[in-house]
């Protein structure tokens, strides 16, 4: 099935990616240099422009990297890492810029956050190539570096004063921790992404249980929120920034329409490669499996349409409720299950994309999996300490602070859930031997917490960390 | 089941990482439970009550999930933990104890069979041999000693070893930290108090995780002499600020200004700046007094406890201040603390002596017109009282957090970052009349950057004893050549 694959999409040489990438990279730099020179804003070395062309590079680079994992040729990784180091060059300008305007570092707000993560994983990207010879890590850090720069585009990045409570040295000293331990929990969720692709999992039974999980997601938002095509969220009462209750322990639900077909029309697609999936087994007719990966791609595309068109009526727009009159607004943190199940089922999914992506030029070029396997448990063993200091920095500063080293804060809790979870990860390893797999997946488990613990948390469960959202 | 074999099962039990990893994903799950459910007393009574419906507050309450952080139960499991912890570390520490003070130095046949890196090298003379050996291991950073055993020689040296207790640092900090939360837990305390500037006050208020509130009094009062808020130019708020002073028995002991993220520490009690407000006590209040026949009207300010003169030469005064006012049989009364419908008594004093007492009701007519004053007097404006919110925390504790905080560090980088490695050497017969020189080694962790210095130690032996080629293994099968 693999080398089916490979033969149908290997290009005769390597060249036209790149003319494409630096095609693409040129044009985007020119529109952007004229639209610049037009508007008159800022200077040209400004935050904006600076994290505009480390978004053009980063792209072109995450292109030139994957590309390098689908056909392995080789020329194209010198120029990735060129186009990594240009981005990051612009990435500490406008790290630099917005320093230097702001009089602190960037590290107050969910936007700064993720403008230093950023930077982080780039250089971390860097290091990884040059250190320890691992060229294929781009491949999967330098796209999370493209999402995370398109995020931040949908955040207010308005150079705001710190209030009060964060003016302290130890801001700095525990935000910067907090950017290390994770940069290094997403380098080592990467590697371990590189093992399970390097150790030939079998990519059918994953289909049918990531399958299976996006049905029973799917199934459970309809039973609860379908009506009659419509789909039923709670109403938010923005100006009170709570939900809108009739009466006690009961929210008003209100209608988006026509949503609710959309979100049946998911599930319907996530059914098919389910039962593609059985056909095969049944048959013992691998050829079923081939369309059923197709089947999944189409419901994975399905459900990125369904959170994005999610994600734009529930910002924009007011609904009914046959129980109430009037319309009324909504807003994400209401309804954190359905979006939690809608973002849980894409994420599943693109795990599935790139175990799909296995094949053997791509093998031939990883590292050798007990390599890998290695590496993972080192970088574990570097982001473990970082995470506790991190906690521990944190905590001295909200005694500082709050008057309370400890107050169960939702981040904080998370944070100690984040920290047990590579606990339990080392303990596995180092007492019963945990190696591979099954290391690779907890792996993946602690960076999937760690993500929660730094978007989940700040978006659904605000509490006194509440000012990262603004 | 006797009683003693109940103990071993539970003892048993509880000193397996497979109990703790399982305690571990269970404290870890509940906790994940208590960022989803509302919790008291962060929530309000008022918003766990729009949140649920009464039959699920009532079952969620009984079973401590608005409060698990606190709960009995909750506890209970960090104390199993933390009981895990230690039967973990004192079933593993005779083992430990006696790989750091009484190590193999001798390696004995099966020993060296068991060892993953080992050479043999044909030689003639072992006791020069083994000297090489030993010269050789101290080039490398080991500092050998020669160990006799039933008349055998050999050299034995090993390189941190006291790695082998990072694990034991690491788990005792943890206790430490649990120790310290448990006695902030018992005989701690934190509440907050409100004092309005130029009062000292000395008792606060603590909330308790039922939303219920309890009194208690400091030994010292807190005295605020000055508080203020800068504002950036958005108006956001930049600094709040408090000048105290701690008065014990009568006598100002300590003072300081404190800011937010600078507290004042007295004697274990940690003072905080948490908020900053408007009392609803005026400090002073502006009047327009418009002399009854002719002139201009004049603006006082008079202070609320004091007087101030007017241009005639009569004093001003406030007698009274009511808030909030109601009247009833012809009498003023306090409905509430809100300042929204004001009373004012004015005592306006005249050369003579005697003291005119005029009433401004405020929503009823802001005028002394017809009470017979030269003056009529209208309620322009106040000045307000700030007052600043301070949180006050008593946490012993803490030190065994921080104690705590500095030993994992040091546990994990020793975990983490050192490596125990030891070798191995003596002279053997090759079993046709003549001698070898054996070589082994072996490390706790990193085993592939072992197996690098090995193979340099080994290269450096073969070089000083001949470069004979090293002996085809066939007493040790896990050799690798």
């Amino acid at each position: 099935m693999s080398q089916a694959r490979v033969e149908q999409q290997r290009p005769a040489s390597g060249a036209a990616l790149l003319v494409l990438v630096g095609l693409g990279i040129a044009f985007a730099l020119l529109v952007a240099l004229l639209a610049a020179a037009k508007a008159h804003t800022g200077p040209i070395y400004g935050e904006a422009n600076m994290l505009y062309a480390a978004l053009v590079f980063y792209t072109g680079a995450a292109a030139l990297y994957m590309g390098y994992g689908v056909t392995g040729i080789e020329r194209y990784v010198s120029t990735a890492t060129l186009l990594t180091a240009l981005g990051f060059a612009a990435n500490t300008a406008a790290v630099a810029h917005r320093w230097s305007i702001a009089g602190r570092p960037p590290f107050s707000n969910m936007y700064e956050m993720l403008l230093s993560f950023v930077w982080t994983l780039a250089l971390l990207t860097l290091i990884a190539e040059r250190a320890y010879k691992v060229k294929i890590i781009g491949s999967i850090t330098m796209p999370i570096t493209v999402v995370s720069v398109i995020l931040m585009q949908l955040l207010p990045s308005d150079v705001r004063p710190l209030v009060p409570a964060l003016q302290s040295t130890w801001l700095q000293v525990h935000v910067t921790l907090a950017m290390l331990s994770y940069a290094a929990c997403a380098v080592s969720f990467a590697l371990a992404m590189m093992f399970l692709i390097q150790d030939d999992m079998k990519t059918e039974g994953f289909q049918a249980i990531t399958a299976t999980g996006m049905i029973a997601v799917y199934a459970g938002m309809l039973i609860t929120r379908f009506r009659s095509g419509n789909l039923a969220v709670t109403a938010y009462d923005l100006d009170a920034k709570q939900e809108v209750m009739i009466s006690r322990g009961h929210p008003l639900f209100i209608q988006i329409p026509d949503l609710g077909w959309l979100y049946l029309l998911i599930l319907l697609s996530a059914v098919v490669p389910l039962a593609l999936y059985v056909v095969a087994q049944v048959k013992k007719d691998r050829s079923f499996f081939d369309i059923a990966s197709k089947g999944m791609f189409i419901t994975i595309l399905l459900q990125v349409v369904g959170l994005a068109i999610f994600v734009a009526r529930v910002k924009n727009g007011r609904y009914g409720a046959p129980e109430a009159e009037g319309l009324y607004a909504t807003a994400m943190p209401a309804n954190p299950f359905l979006l939690a199940g809608i973002v849980g089922g894409i994420v599943a999914g693109l795990l599935y994309l790139l175990l799909l992506w296995r094949r053997e030029g791509l093998q031939k070029m990883m590292p050798s999996a007990d390599v890998l396997d290695t590496v993972t448990y080192k970088i574990i063993c570097i982001a473990f300490p970082l995470l506790t200091l991190m906690i521990a920095a944190g905590a001295y500063w909200a005694n500082q602070a709050w008057g309370s080293y400890w107050s169960w804060d939702p981040k904080e809790t998370w944070a100690a859930i984040t920290w047990l979870v590579y606990a339990g990860y080392l303990h596995m390893r180092i007492t019963r031997g945990w190696k591979g797999r099954r290391a690779a997946w907890f792996a993946i488990l602690g960076f999937a917490v760690v993500i929660f613990t730094f978007f989940g948390v700040t978006y659904l469960l605000p509490g006194l960390h509440a000012y990262a959202a603004g | 089941m006797g009683l003693k074999s109940l103990w071993t099962k539970i003892y048993q039990t509880l000193a397996s990482v497979r109990t703790g990893i399982f305690l571990i994903i269970v404290v870890g799950v509940f906790s994940a439970i208590g960022t989803v459910i509302l919790q008291r007393p962060t929530s309000e009574p008022s918003e766990l009550q729009r949140a649920y419906s009464p039959e699920t507050l009532m079952w969620l309450d009984r079973l401590g999930l608005t409060d698990i952080f606190h709960v009995w139960w909750f506890l209970v499991l960090l104390c199993m933990f933390c009981t895990c912890l230690i039967f973990v570390s004192v079933d593993r520490w005779p083992n430990a104890w006696k790989v750091y003070a009484n190590p193999v130095r001798f390696a004995t046949a099966p020993f060296r069979a068991s060892l993953p890196q080992s050479v043999k090298i044909p030689v003639k003379d072992g006791p020069a041999a083994l000297s090489v050996a030993e010269r050789i291991m101290g080039r490398f950073g080991f500092k050998a000693e020669t160990v006799t055993e039933n008349g055998a020689t050999g050299v034995f040296a090993e390189r941190q070893k006291f790695a082998v207790f990072a694990v034991y640092f690491v788990h005792f900090s943890l206790l430490c930290i649990f120790a310290g939360y448990i006695v902030d837990g018992t005989v701690g305390y934190r509440g907050n108090i409100m004092v309005p500037e130029g009062q000292a006050l000395g008792q606060i208020t603590l909330r308790d995780n039922r939303g219920g509130e309890s009194k208690k009094a400091l030994p010292f009062l807190i005295r605020c002499d000055a508080a203020g808020e800068d504002t950036y130019a958005d108006g956001s708020p930049k600094k709040w600020w408090s000048k105290l002073a701690l008065i014990e028995n009568g006598k100002e002991v300590a003072s300081k200004m404190i800011i937010v993220n600078d507290p004042f520490v007295y004697k274990g009690i940690r003072i905080y700046q948490s908020s900053m407000g408007q009392s609803s006590t005026p400090k002073t209040l502006v009047f327009q007094a418009t002399p009854a026949r002719a002139g201009a009207p004049e603006q006082v300010e008079v202070p609320l406890n004091g007087k101030t003169t007017l241009s005639d030469g009569e004093s001003l005064s406030i007698l009274r201040w009511v808030p909030d006012y109601y009247i009833q049989d012809n009498e003023v009364y306090k409905k509430s603390d809100e300042p929204e419908n004001p009373a004012v008594q004015l005592g306006l004093t005249n050369a003579k002596g005697e003291t005119k007492k005029l009433w401004i009701l405020y929503a009823q007519a802001n005028t002394t017109q017809g009470q017979d004053s030269p003056y009529d007097f209208s309620l322009k404006g106040a000045t307000w009282a700030k007052f600043t919110g301070l949180e006050v925390s008593h946490q012993p504790g803490q030190f065994g957090i921080w104690i705590g905080v500095v030993l994992m560090a040091f546990g994990l980088v020793i975990a983490f970052y050192t490596q125990h490695t030891r070798v191995w050497a003596t002279v053997i017969d090759d079993g046709k009349g003549g001698q070898l020189l054996w070589m082994g080694g072996t490390t706790n962790k990193n085993r592939d950057r072992f197996q690098a210095k090995f193979e340099q130690i080994k290269a450096a032996l073969q070089e000083e004893l001949g470069g004979t080629t090293p002996v085809k293994n066939s007493e040790n099968t896990l050799t690798k050549a």
